[in-house]
């Protein structure tokens, strides 16, 4: 199957590869149908394409790979929602968010993971409320601010 | 919106199975207790806001501008 897409153009997909979440992705409701898409080879960033509408499309990586402590509890709910048990294989994408020309400055939205069962292709964001970890957390520790204070002498 | 007015102990019931108990009152702060399914994902409005906003901005994020 093709599908359009603002960034990617027309990619190409098999259905077994949709990833679906039913609630959709939280302001993005409507969008319920992704696939992901590896940035690069080796590149331990994906992309999260929606198939419905072609400019939505979220850039993630696994959160283990920047903050490895990283376990956040699940909320009641998500364990039904998405049909897991506790040996059931799971991945979980953080959603980056990078501010135009400055990569280094590339957070990560530790407070609403997305969380998949591999096996059903079923996904769901998350929202993750202990207080500990927040919608921007820096991915690259020490060198957003360097980049800051430089941007702010410039 | 449905507005009602409730004292400290008293609470309003949604559905069968969802209490939520006024347990005070102190000053400009109110204390709540719910009595949910467990099954029920119970958030502060906030936290659901800031995910939401987060995410508008994320799909702002360029090919480009990924490192690698």
């Amino acid at each position: 199957m093709n599908v359009e897409t603002l960034r990617f153009g027309t990619i190409e997909f098999e259905e077994d590869e949709v990833l679906l979440f039913p609630e959709g992705i939280l302001g993005f409701e409507e969008c319920k149908r992704y696939v992901v898409l590896q940035h690069g080879e080796c590149s331990p960033f994906f992309w999260l394409q929606s198939l419905d509408r072609p400019e939505v499309a979220f850039l993630v990586a696994d959160p283990a790979g920047f903050e490895p402590t990283y376990a956040p509890e699940m909320p009641p709910g998500v364990a039904q929602l998405l049909r897991l048990d506790e040996n059931t294989p799971r991945l979980v994408y953080a959603i980056l968010s990078i501010p135009h020309g400055k990569p280094k400055q590339m957070t990560a939205n530790l407070a609403g993971p997305i969380v998949v069962n591999v096996a059903e292709r079923l996904a769901c964001q998350v929202v993750v409320e202990d207080g500990q970890w927040s919608t921007k957390h820096p991915v690259f520790v020490g060198s957003g601010g360097e980049e800051q204070s430089a941007s702010a002498a410039a | 919106m449905l507005v009602l007015s409730r004292r400290e102990h008293q609470s309003i019931m949604i559905g069968d199975d969802i209490e939520i108990v006024v347990l005070d009152i102190r000053g400009e702060q109110v204390r709540l207790g719910i009595r949910a399914p467990k099954d029920v994902t119970i958030l502060r409005q906030e936290i659901y806001a800031q995910v939401q906003q987060q995410n508008v901005e994320a799909t702002e994020t360029r090919p480009e501008d990924v490192p690698g």
